[in-house]
């Protein structure tokens, strides 16, 4: 056992005396890397260590934050029934705009693949524009106004479907189904560019050669040649899905009011908001962003480990 | 004599339409029908006419069953009216003279399939229906690639198309309801029911906007200036630091490279809301808040530009870099004049999103003093102005929404050229 412990540190210091040669020898690649390399670390990294770190803390930006073990999290989970509602609501929001803006973006991206190329221009912009169109889904609190002049209730009016309109944005019933929709309109973006581009660059050959194999339709061409050829993009879009699904803030503030009926649109990032920069208790909400770093982690972890079956 | 038993030489085919002939003896694929052009054209230009004729001579009929019904109304109206108040007499000439007609109309000539307005109604809906589907369908057949390929349905084509279709106007819709809206006088902003279009386009709400605007507080054009300059900064300081990075993470080996790459894609995933609080923290311990630096330094270490850099660099060519070193390059020199002049559309792809998010930040978070305020944050505040601004809300949404759409739209090509490598490799 001994001598297994010992070569394991020898091994390891070998290889760190190697790696560190190698290093001196490639300064200038440091070089070249420490002003990027600095700003990340600065605005990136030390950002979630400090927030790891001032989760176990109480503090409030005047005074010095005072260590607290974990009363954070057992409060978080105790005693903050809005954190359990925004919890769930986060959820239910990334469980259904996650997987289904990702399949959404795949689909369509798969569908105009094979326009001709004026159409396919047209139908990228037509899908990518609300992703990137600033706060246009301010337009949505029209669209589902409580009273007559919103657009959607005069229209169930007008057909006789409801007598009296329904309070699409107060009524904590209608409001998640409300989010969701409008998160997903504004869910293909990046992922949805990379997949379209992924797709322009699979080889035809291998499509050729699916037919000569005897592929017999495009549903069976997706499966054995198209996905396991866009395996990069997919890893791609999936991390840039877990981050529009989980990050969940600006539509239900905008769209439900802040804070909102019954707190039925609150979502874990608002609630963040609402103790940092509403009741300043950085403490608590530092444990709040720590939770959700856990969370996006872990989910990207077992989603790739998914994708990479995609196929086989 | 022998002459005739020797085969003659075939005319030159290609493999691939042996195989396909081959396949077609096996039975493994259908012979596909030769698709004729003019001769769909033409079949399809009479059905849709034939469909619109229908059309037209249903909704012939049902002009004249609604004009009986709304004269059948009027007397019903009318009866009503009179034994309410009680008078045996008509009131008015008016109610005299359509009670009178109605009497005569509806009881002389009164057509027979006057029950039948229904059926008319749902076929004309059904007749429309397939007029457009058929329509939609015959455009598609149309535009199809010419050589399609062998294992896809035309009715497969034909669902998924109209399926794109719907959702293509779902998607719009917003959008284009957003940009009616703000072309819309106040009378109609608040019609009901609400219309879509407006009726007497304005640009009021523009020029309104530009008059509140140059009212404010600080000048219109600092604001525009400040949003100008940031992102000016930003986006070149991003290009060049992020680039630098890349070039070394995609084309060198080194220890802890491939680290600090894993670490930056995680990055991707944390949001500025989340890393907003101690972000907020250690910027006012490096007394940065209220600066501009509190926006342009973080623009500098965007990860997604680092990453879509690095991906697209590891598509040059090692060589090209080794030759260069042969030859005496530095490595600045190489970066400079060999590695960027390869890379343009990646850094035109990273000039993009990086204009687009500093052109949407309004940093309310860590610029307190008015005059340092962003574009984007003055329009929000007049956006927030409530009912009297409704026009102008509009007119902001619309100016906000139109500059990083123009962009995509002017650089679609190149963005899409640098997409293709963004995979993320295990």
């Amino acid at each position: 056992m001994k001598s297994f412990v010992k070569s394991y540190v020898d091994m390891k210091r070998e290889s760190f005396k190697y790696n560190l040669a190698k290093a001196k020898r490639m300064k200038i690649c440091y070089l070249f890397l420490l002003p990027y390399a600095v700003l990340f670390t600065t605005f990136f990294i030390l950002p979630i260590c400090t927030s790891i770190y001032y989760s176990f803390t109480q503090y409030n930006i005047l005074e010095k934050p005072e260590f607290i073990g974990f009363q954070n999290y057992i409060n978080l989970v105790l005693q903050d029934e809005v954190f359990l509602t925004s919890v769930k609501n986060t959820l239910v929001i990334a469980v259904i705009t996650g997987p289904v803006g990702y399949i959404m973006s795949f689909l369509f991206a798969w569908f105009i693949n094979e326009l001709p190329k004026w159409i396919r221009a047209i139908a990228v912009v037509v899908f990518y524009a609300p992703s990137i169109a600033g706060n246009v889904f301010f337009i949505f609190s029209i669209i589902f106004r409580g009273d007559v002049y919103g657009y959607l209730n005069s229209f169930l009016v007008e057909f006789g479907l409801v007598d009296t309109p329904i309070l699409w944005l107060t009524d904590p019933n209608y409001m998640l189904t409300v989010i969701i929709i409008v998160i997903l309109w504004m869910s293909m973006g990046t992922g949805f560019l990379s997949f379209v581009a992924g797709l322009q660059g699979v080889d035809r050959a291998m499509y050729e050669a699916g037919y000569v194999d005897g592929i017999k339709n495009r549903w069976q061409e997706l499966w054995f040649i198209t996905l396991p050829s866009m395996k990069p993009m997919l890893l791609f879009g999936a991390v840039m899905s877990i981050t529009s699904a989980f990050n969940v803030c600006d539509v239900p503030r905008a769209l439900a009011g802040y804070p909102s009926t019954d707190y039925a649109a609150r979502t874990i990032v608002t609630h963040l908001f609402d103790y940092g920069f509403s009741r300043f208790e950085m403490g608590y909400a530092s444990a709040i962003a720590t939770v959700l770093f856990l969370v996006m982690i872990l989910c990207n972890k077992a989603i790739q480990s998914m994708l990479r079956k995609v196929g086989s | 004599m022998d002459n005739k038993n020797i085969p003659v030489k075939p005319a030159k085919k290609t493999r691939g339409d042996m195989l396909h002939e081959r396949m077609v003896l096996l039975g493994e694929i259908k012979e596909e029908k030769k698709f004729d052009r003019k001769k769909f054209l033409l079949t399809a230009l009479i059905i849709l006419a034939v469909a619109v004729a229908a059309i037209l001579v249903l909704q012939y009929r049902l002009n004249i069953i609604d004009y009986y019904e709304s004269i059948v109304y009027a007397e019903d109206a009318g009866a009503i009216e009179t034994a309410t108040t009680g008078e045996a007499a008509p009131l008015s000439t008016v109610s005299e003279a359509t009670a009178g007609e109605a009497v005569s109309a509806g009881g002389v000539s009164k057509p027979q399939d006057y029950d039948f307005g229904p059926f008319y109604r749902a076929g004309k809906l059904a007749l429309i229906v397939f007029a457009a589907g058929f329509a939609f369908y015959a455009i598609i057949r149309l535009i199809a690639p010419k050589r399609r390929k062998p294992n896809r349905s035309v009715w497969g084509d034909f669902g998924i198309y109209f399926m794109l279709l719907c959702v293509a106007i779902m998607m719009v819709f917003p959008l284009v309801f957003s940009v009616g809206a703000s072309l819309k006088p106040l009378d109609e902003l608040f019609r009901f029911p609400p219309t879509v279009f407006p009726r007497q386009p304005t640009m009021d709400n523009f020029s309104d906007l530009f008059v509140t605007l140059s009212q404010s507080f600080v000048p219109f054009s600092r604001y525009l200036v400040n949003t100008v300059f940031l992102t000016f900064i930003g986006t070149f300081g991003h290009v060049f630091i992020a680039s630098m990075a890349a070039f070394v993470l995609a084309k060198y080996d080194f220890p802890g490279g491939k680290t600090f790459f894993s670490i930056v894609v995680t990055a991707l995933m944390f949001s500025g809301y989340v890393t907003g609080i101690p972000n907020y923290v250690i910027m006012s311990k490096l007394r940065m808040i209220d600066t501009y630096w509190a926006i342009i330094l973080p623009a500098f270490a965007a990860p997604i530009g680092l990453f879509l850099m690095k991906q697209f660099m590891e598509g040059l060519p090692t060589s090209l870099i080794e030759a260069a070193h042969l030859d005496g390059a530095g490595e600045m020199r190489i970066f400079w004049s060999i590695v960027m002049p390869n890379v343009k559309p990646a850094w035109l792809t990273i000039i993009i999103f990086s204009v687009q998010s500093l052109w949407n930040t309004n940093a309310s978070t860590v610029i307190y003093s008015e005059a340092k305020k962003t574009l984007v944050y003055a329009l929000q505040q007049i956006q927030a102005g409530g009912i009297a601004r409704t026009g102008q809300a509009a007119a902001v949404t619309v100016i906000v929404m139109l500059v990083p759409i123009t962009i995509f739209i002017l650089s679609q090509s190149r963005i899409l050229e640098t997409m293709a490598s963004s995979g993320l490799k295990d």
